[in-house]
């Protein structure tokens, strides 16, 4: 009861006339902003950060959070028509979505994604509202071992997402996490693999691997594709909108995905991306439709939507009551609290009550006027496939060597594209998925980092992993899925074997 | 031919003792501030505070440009290389200036040689702060848990100003500790919080909340005097070990700037340092601004890397 | 760098050998079936990869289980790398195709556009950077005469400029050293 009242307050906050009018502007910024590739919300955000100085701290932040699950949003909409993700986790998206684009049924994939985002969304505004405390408890009680056990878990995942042989799909996760060695060890400082170049004492950025790999990669194969004109999308209006099956097929995808999405996305830094790797590997176990996961299946766009946009709102959990920003566009977030003298922490919940419901409440309003402003997009956006490929390729290119410029303003960064885009188009020749190799890439680094602290705090002790019982019961899911997965795989190559020696 | 280079001194002259430059703009073009770390931080709240004031007092128009990457080199890197025509600062810090050139074999640039180093903007203080389950109430007591079942301290990072700061302490009072760095201290006070760690080194202000609730345990201040913000906290001096560390920031622009505009932007970010608004604002971040001359500046800058210079080697932490 | 120029380089006769060439290849996504040796050069190329990653980290040192050194984590996951590889090569070495012909020209047309674009941004700025590479990535494509591509880069040029400078107000430079 309490908890409705709150949120009756908070949507009276959130409908305030000029709340309203920030959501929007940024649900609007931020889905167009999330469409260019490489150009995140973090751009975003940052774009609009000084406008907010001159605002109310409710209003910053509910314009923020617009901007936020805009991006997400639009970054799926890259993702489905050009097969460029805009963060790790709508790489998951491309898996399904872009093969449904080149199948002519780019409009149903985006219908897809704009209804389980909402889905998803409105699944972790509920989670929020209820559980806000306790999320809050839950990653407070993470240290180093719980997030590596979920981590673990998290890469496990991330293997299963593969849809080509298992054996690649794990070698792709286990080469993303060599390459997130490179750099600078953040435990003591050592440059690591960079070749004596500053630019790479960082480590290579995600945004280049995710362009590189994805984008340019799939673009050189695309060009002899559509010189034979055999890829040509058809505009199809029956495909538009989705059939009343595919409506049903969406149902449960964005129930788990939204309801794992909540509960990981609470964990700041591997939320969503470890949100829907789990889900969509998740979801390929479950579904009815599985064998079509990986060549346009619907339940393969919904699911990682919904997570990833559920996880996108408990994000913001952690972040008020803890201060701890998972991602960048997070930290900025802290800022813009900061300026209005907002210290992110426990209280915040109590002393900013307002601020919080409101921020709440706009998710279902923002979420609302991302749908009305979406789907009659969806038109316009698979129009923009009618424009011939020759157009659109050098247009797709410079606006990756733009985007991936943006992010440091260096050139250095479209060198490394050039090397990630070439080899993106070996491994696809060699049919090795990039999807996996980039979630080990984001997950690698932090997995070194928690596991190195844990072994430092326990004082060279392994057995923290086992003793501490959260770390203890993700280790144990992990193990049995481990299993789950070992027993399935010979289970199905008896099976093949049986069905050759029959005939024989 | 003798009364122009007659001329020329009196300019010089002239140029050294102008104190009395007027604030305003100084470029028709919009001015980019570098800025060593991504978008949200402290440093980057400073600049787009700084360039909001720029614009709304003087019509100055600036831009944040954030180029973040290895330890603020990168960043200071870049602006060397621009022309010194006022249209590209960098907000500076002791990561690029006073860390870097010790922490790194070679640089691509030389921390003093190839910059102006304009004005100075103010100064934070790290100190030391212990979970109140373990008892500590000085720093006699944090040397024997320390000797007794050891002490695990959070740091922002491998070579930052905490890291440096734990290490000072460690060989100030003669004791071991674990080190765990962090990315950041968010996360550290996080896992501080979650209770795997028995300590960390952060900004005294943005730990205020966490001071008032009685979370935490503010051993010391590293500052020289005690803080006015936080009167009842002893300073390291005070309790009888020499760590005095503060975080700096200021303005730079590359090497061979303009004088008068020298001047014209020290006035101008004067000016706006003292605005009452900004003041109240610098104070919540915990940065308070002490007036130097571009003259003290670039000392200040030069003579800071000499003195951090052993406490950096103590610390361990060349990265090649 | 030679062979980029050739790939790119504006010769009808090449021109026409290419058409004629692409024309008797299989189309589209068919596998191409090709020697052992091309098959499992991808296997062969990672394995070498992460070979590099096991001796870079033994050189940078494992360390202790307390303290774990820089090189654990690379050994470590370059050592299961390189014994996923063995497989991986294995079973190409039964099975091994190519997804699709490779397309060269296309592959050093593409990068000669980033490249370009890297080269010419820092010096020049934006504008002319995007005018060169829209016209670099479109040489792999016949249909579209050298006007095309011309106004192609055009209009791409201006409108990044008007959106990225404009209305984003991204910190770059229009153009510069004209």
């Amino acid at each position: 009861m309490e908890i409705l009242s709150n949120f009756g307050d908070g949507l009276l906050v959130a409908m305030q006339p000029q709340n309203l009018l920030y959501c929007f502007v940024g649900v609007f910024l931020g889905t167009f902003i999330g469409v260019l590739p490489g150009i995140g919300s973090m751009a975003a955000i940052s774009m609009i950060l000084p406008l907010t100085f001159y605002l109310e701290p409710t209003t910053a932040l509910v314009m923020i959070a617009g901007v936020y699950y805009g991006a997400e949003y639009g970054g799926s909409i890259a993702s489905i028509l050009m097969n460029i993700p805009g963060t790790p986790s709508s790489s998951i998206t491309c898996i399904d979505g872009y093969p449904m684009a080149r199948e002519g049924r780019a409009g149903i994939a985006l219908f897809a994604s704009a209804i389980a985002s909402f889905g998803g969304g409105m699944i972790g505004m509920v989670v929020m509202a209820v559980l806000a405390p306790a999320l809050a408890a839950l990653a407070l009680n993470f240290g180093p071992t719980e997030y590596f056990a979920v981590i673990l878990l998290g890469l496990v995942a991330a293997s299963a997402v593969s849809n080509g042989s298992p054996l690649k799909g794990v070698a792709m996760v286990v080469a993303g996490l060599m390459l997130g060695t490179v750099g600078v060890d953040l435990t003591t400082g050592t440059e690591r693999f960079t070749l004596g170049i500053p630019e790479l004492r960082d480590g290579v950025s995600l945004v280049i691997v995710a362009m590189g790999l994805f984008g340019v990669g799939e673009l050189i194969v695309s060009i002899k594709a559509n010189r034979h004109g055999a890829q040509q999308t058809k505009l199809d209006y029956k495909k538009f909108y989705p059939s009343w099956a595919e409506w049903r097929a969406m149902v449960k995808p964005i129930l788990r995905g939204g309801g794992i999405g909540s509960i990981v996305g609470a964990l700041p830094g591997t939320g969503q991306t470890v949100a829907s790797a789990i889900a969509y590997a998740v979801e390929k176990r479950l579904s009815p439709n599985k064998s079509n996961f990986g060549k346009g299946a619907i339940e393969g766009v919904a699911v990682p939507e919904s997570a990833n946009n559920s996880a996108t709102q408990t994000a913001f959990v952690p972040t008020l009551t803890l201060g701890v920003p998972g991602s960048a566009s997070m930290a900025l977030v802290i800022g813009a609290l900061m300026i209005h003298g907002i210290t992110p922490g426990p209280r915040l919940l109590v002393e900013h009550a307002d601020l919080f419901w409101g921020l709440v409440a706009s998710f279902l309003l923002g979420n609302i006027m991302l749908l009305i402003l979406n789907i009659p997009m969806i038109g316009l956006w698979v129009r923009l496939l009618q424009i011939p490929y020759r157009f659109m390729y050098p247009t797709i290119i410079v606006l990756i060597c733009i985007g991936v410029y943006s992010v440091n303003n260096n050139v250095f960064d479209i060198w490394l594209t050039l090397l990630f885009g070439w080899a993106g188009y070996l491994m696809r020749l060699y049919r090795f998925e990039p999807a996996p190799l980039l979630l080990g890439f984001v997950l690698g680094p932090m997995m070194e980092e928690q596991l190195r602290r844990a072994m430092l705090l326990s004082r060279g002790d392994p057995t923290v992993f086992l003793t501490r019982p959260i770390s203890a019961a993700l280790i144990a899911v992990t193990v049995l899925l481990l299993i789950y997965a070992f027993a399935s795989a010979l289970s199905a190559r008896k099976r093949a074997r049986a069905a050759m020696t029959v005939p024989s | 031919m003798n009364s122009t280079l007659c001329l020329a001194v009196t300019a010089a002259a002239l140029i050294a003792t102008s104190a009395h430059a007027e604030p305003g703009a100084w470029s028709d073009e919009p001015v980019r501030i570098v800025v060593t770390f991504p978008p949200g931080g402290t440093s980057d709240l400073v600049a787009r505070l700084l360039a909001q004031y720029l614009e709304s007092e003087f019509g100055q128009r600036a831009v944040v440009d954030n180029r973040p990457g290895a330890g603020g080199t990168v960043a200071a890197d870049y602006v060397a290389q621009q022309p010194a025509d006022g249209t590209t600062l960098i907000l500076g810090n002791n990561a690029p200036f006073t860390i870097a050139p010790t922490q790194f074999d070679t640089l691509p640039y030389d921390p003093v040689e190839s910059f102006t180093h304009i004005a100075n903007l103010g100064a934070s203080t790290p100190g030391l702060f212990v979970q109140p389950s373990l008892g500590i109430t000085d720093l006699d007591g944090f040397i024997a848990a320390a000797n007794g079942d050891g002490i695990t301290y959070g740091s922002s990072g491998v070579g930052s100003i905490t890291h440096i700061l734990g290490n000072a302490v460690d060989s100030a009072l003669g004791i071991t500790t674990i080190h765990v760095p962090y990315q950041g201290s968010a996360p550290a006070i996080q896992d501080f919080r979650a209770g795997v760690l028995d300590a960390f080194y952060d900004s005294m202000a943005q730990n205020a909340a966490m001071i008032e609730d009685d979370e935490v345990v503010a051993l010391a201040i590293a500052s020289p005097e005690r803080s006015v913000r936080f009167p009842d906290i002893p300073t390291f001096r005070e309790q009888g070990y020499d760590v005095v560390i503060e975080n700096w920031t200021g303005l730079s622009g590359p090497a061979g700037m303009d004088a008068d505009m020298v001047a014209t932007i020290h006035e101008t970010v004067e000016y706006i340092m003292a605005l009452p608004p900004v003041i109240e604002q610098m104070d919540t971040w915990g940065i308070s601004h002490t007036e130097m001359s571009t003259e003290d500046f670039n000392a200040f800058v030069a003579n800071t890397i000499e003195v951090w210079r052993p406490l950096i080697i103590a610390a361990n932490v060349n990265g090649g | 760098m030679k062979n980029l120029t050739h790939d790119t380089a504006p010769d009808a006769a090449k021109r026409r050998e290419d058409e004629t060439q692409s024309s008797v290849e299989p189309r589209g996504d068919e596998a191409r079936s090709v020697p052992v040796l091309v098959a499992i050069l991808g296997g062969v190329g990672l394995l070498a990869l992460s070979l590099v990653f096991v001796i870079g980290g033994v050189e940078l040192g494992v360390g202790t289980p307390r303290r774990l050194g820089t090189g654990a984590f690379p050994v470590l996951s370059g050592l299961t790398l390189a014994i996923i590889c063995v497989g991986i090569i294995l079973g190409d070495l039964r099975n091994g195709h190519l997804d699709e012909v490779p397309d060269w020209i296309s592959f050093f047309a593409i990068g000669a556009a980033l490249a370009i674009f890297a080269f010419v941004a820092e010096r020049f700025g934006l504008v002319p950077a995007v005018f060169l590479a829209t016209i670099t990535a479109s040489l792999p494509d016949r249909t579209l005469p050298w006007i095309g591509k011309a106004a192609l880069g055009a209009g791409v040029s201006l409108a990044s400029w008007g959106l990225f400078i404009g209305v984003l107000d991204l910190p770059f430079r229009a153009y510069m050293g004209f």
